[in-house]
């Protein structure tokens, strides 16, 4: 019977040992640079700030240039291990963007892990030594803008739209080529609809201060993106929403809002344009218009492209966007661009330089069509298209009287004048019916003069005056010192006795009845009655 | 040796194990008490050892398993007896870490293999000498009462340190189990009869000298 006990004892122990090894996951090892914060035994690893398992080993990896920290993980967590887990220390950490791992402080740095997704498997990962801004895990729509600058956006700075914050920078790069900056952009789920496929993202960061037309402008971002950079997007103004962009689409991060806004034009079509006027006030990135909407930019000012001494004309690259162009040409025209723009400058086409600003000084490039333009033809210098052009000033001025002048010319004058005349005659009898008139006023004016001058006429004014102090004699005796007041008063005396007199009456009768029958009592005395006797 | 003295076994009396009364064994009861007679504690031998086997059996959960967890803010710590004496050896707390080490370890281990030992020489195995085997019985029953020191430890902590976020501690697994073989190896040493010791000797001491071998219960 006594071997009960160690049986008994057998089996608790094991089970207390099963219990134990059971709650232990697998192993992982994670390499980071440094091991800062982290301690064997001590440095929990969370997943969601939930513990799955614990640092158990730290030790220098074998070229002593990084750290090999051990970690158990516990048996529940063995599913976070994926080919693309991620771990990071978090510790405090304080930037101009933002405030994390405060909590760390007090109870010390932890390892987060993020689970992946690829398949289970790998116990070797590779530790990042800066926490990756968004879980992969949270919906959203991930981008890339395309910089050619990195400016001071970083990995951290918010994206905005209409000031609103609504996404992150992840992370930075290089393009491959070299040339241009790649950043990864996070925008969270609820206003991933928001970004369409010809939104435009441009760079907020610090102040920008413009002078144009309208005067200077400064304007700042919020105080977050003055200090860390910052990114913004929207639909430039005036074009409809596009299609939703799908994840990974790539964007132009345009260096401030105005140039994104006049991005509107795709320029894939390059022409040269020779002036004959000073290009003063036109600059690379000067705005080229038709009828006063964008359609390119001014791509470089430069004698190089004319064969030297040929020309003194100064040579004006523009790249416009020739859809934009297209539209704006009286009938649908399909083929290449050039037989087009042949086409174009036969219906007119002509580009003049304009005053942008009178304060500034600026100028842009204005394509129109002038119909009544000399007939000029579309040529070729070297690569590229030469679309003729108008003088500002001077020739269209003269050519603008032209046209008035032509108008002028081509009004009915005579016939005009002709119902001129006529009308004229018409006038004329008119005048002298209504001197007619006239003298028939003056008439009965000179019949009105005689009757007044009558006499009689001139006493009647007197005659008024008597019958008014009549008229007052009259009022001022009925007034209160007048005799018929004394009357009256006296009337009034008499009619109050006699009011009097019918109220003693009515007494009377009131208290004596019978005495319209007998008489008053003589006395006024009351005489005490003697008292009733019931028989 | 001394000239030989009668001894109780060999008269068929019997000390009462409750009240300690001498009485014939053949009475089956204490006419004092009424407890049960014995000449020998029953089944002794086996009863230790199955004790001895038990308390061995929890020895290595204790020992591997953590006896207590410490959580200060956040930062949670369970540790083993062994990994508490290494602490407390590595921050240069070396008496510390040799009472751990010889209270929790030792004594425990020690207290077990001495009863074996005892046990083997009680059923012949080995001969040892009888001071040794004196003075080894004396030692597991002083030890006995010391190997509980780490559950006192465990248990004031438990009770002491509770405030709630800051600081807690709370009893591992390990505990239990290491409390287990405290026990197990205090009832061993008390089921064991050191007298089987000693009629061994006899039995020796007879094989030497013929004589009849004391019938023993």
């Amino acid at each position: 019977m006594v071997w009960v006990v160690p049986i008994l004892a057998v089996l608790i122990g094991g089970w207390l040992i099963y219990q134990n090894l059971a709650s232990r996951g697998p192993v992982a090892q994670v390499t980071f640079d440094t091991a800062e914060g982290i301690a064997a035994g001590k440095t929990e690893v969370r997943c969601r700030s939930v513990r799955v398992g614990m640092v158990k080993d730290l030790e220098l990896s074998g070229d002593l240039k990084s750290v090999l920290i051990t970690i158990q993980m516990d048996r529940h967590a063995a599913a976070l291990l994926c080919e693309d887990t991620r771990f990071w220390v978090v510790k405090p950490r304080v930037s101009a963007t933002d405030i994390s791992g405060l909590g760390t402080l007090l109870t010390g740095a932890y390892i987060e892990v993020e689970p992946g997704r690829g398949p289970q498997g790998p116990t070797s990962f590779r530790g990042l030594e800066e926490p990756p801004p968004t879980n992969r895990d949270v919906p959203g729509r991930r981008l890339v803008l395309t910089a050619d600058e990195a400016g001071s956006l970083a990995v951290g700075s918010p994206i905005f739209y209409m000031g609103v914050e609504v996404g992150r920078i992840e992370k930075r790069e290089l393009a491959p080529d070299g040339r241009q900056v790649r950043y990864h952009a996070f925008i969270r789920q609820e206003f991933s609809t928001l970004v369409r496929e010809n939104t435009r993202f441009w760079n907020t960061s610090g102040v920008d201060i413009s002078a144009s037309a309208t005067g200077i402008k400064v304007r700042t971002p919020s105080f977050q993106a003055m200090l860390a950079g910052g990114a913004s997007f929207g639909i430039p103004d005036g074009l409809e929403a596009g299609e939703a962009a799908p994840d990974d689409m790539n964007f132009k991060l345009y260096e401030d809002e105005d140039v994104a806004q006049t991005s509107l034009f795709n320029p894939t079509l390059k022409v040269l344009l020779l002036f004959e006027q000073s290009v003063r006030g036109l600059t690379k990135g000067s705005s080229v218009e038709f009828r006063g909407i964008p359609i390119g930019r001014v791509a470089n000012i430069s004698f190089d492209y004319l064969p030297s001494g040929v020309d003194s004309r100064v040579p004006v690259l523009v790249e416009i966007d020739p859809a934009l162009l297209r539209r704006s040409m009286p009938g649908h025209v399909a083929g290449p661009n050039g037989v087009f723009l042949k086409q174009a400058v036969a219906e007119g086409l002509r580009a003049a330089l304009n005053t942008e600003s009178y304060i500034t000084g600026t100028l842009y490039v204005d394509f129109a069509y002038y119909p009544a333009a000399a007939p000029a033809q579309l040529t070729q210098v070297g690569e590229y298209p030469v679309v003729p052009t108008l003088s500002s000033g001077l020739v269209q001025l003269e050519m603008k009287v032209t046209a008035i002048l032509n108008k002028i010319q081509a009004l009915p004058l005579d016939e005009v004048m002709g119902s001129i005349n006529k009308a004229a005659e018409e006038s004329a009898t008119t005048i002298a019916a209504a001197r007619t008139t006239l003298d028939e006023i003056n008439t009965t004016a000179a019949a009105a003069r005689k009757m007044l001058d009558d006499p009689q006429f001139r006493a009647l004014p007197a005659d008024l005056r008597t019958t008014l102090t009549d008229l007052q004699k009259t009022i001022s005796s009925i007034g209160p010192d007048g005799s018929m007041q004394g009357d009256l008063l006296r009337t009034l005396d008499e009619l109050r006795a006699s009011l009097r007199s019918i109220k003693s009456l009515s007494t009377t009768i009131d208290d004596k009845p019978n005495s319209l029958l007998f008489g008053k009592d003589s006395s006024g005395n009351p005489i005490p009655r003697a008292p009733r006797v019931k028989h | 040796m001394n000239p030989r003295l009668p001894r109780a076994i060999d008269q068929g009396l019997a000390s009462c194990h409750v009240c300690g009364k001498v009485t014939p064994v053949v009475a089956h009861r204490c006419p004092r008490c009424g407890s049960a007679l014995h000449l020998r504690k029953p089944a002794s031998l086996k009863r230790t050892v199955a004790l001895l086997l038990a308390a061995l059996a929890l020895y290595a959960p204790a020992n591997m398993l953590p006896v207590m967890t410490i959580s200060e803010i956040g930062n949670v710590m369970a540790s083993t007896i062994l990994q508490g004496m290494v602490e407390f050896w590595r921050r240069e707390a070396y008496p510390i870490a040799i009472v751990i080490f010889v209270a929790s370890i030792m004594i425990p281990i020690v207290k077990i293999v001495a009863l074996v030992w005892l046990c083997a020489a009680a059923s012949g195995k080995v001969h040892p000498s009888p001071r040794i085997l004196g003075r080894i019985y004396w030692f597991t029953e002083l030890l006995g009462r010391w190997s509980m020191v780490d559950i006192f430890v465990v248990s004031i902590l438990v009770a002491l340190v509770q405030f709630g976020a800051y600081m807690n501690v709370t009893p591992g697994p390990g505990a239990l189990a290491f409390a287990g073989v405290v026990v197990l190896t205090m009832f061993a040493a008390m089921s064991f009869d050191p007298r089987l010791l000693w009629d061994r000797l006899e039995i020796l001491n007879a094989a030497k000298t013929p004589q009849p071998p004391p019938d023993r219960e």
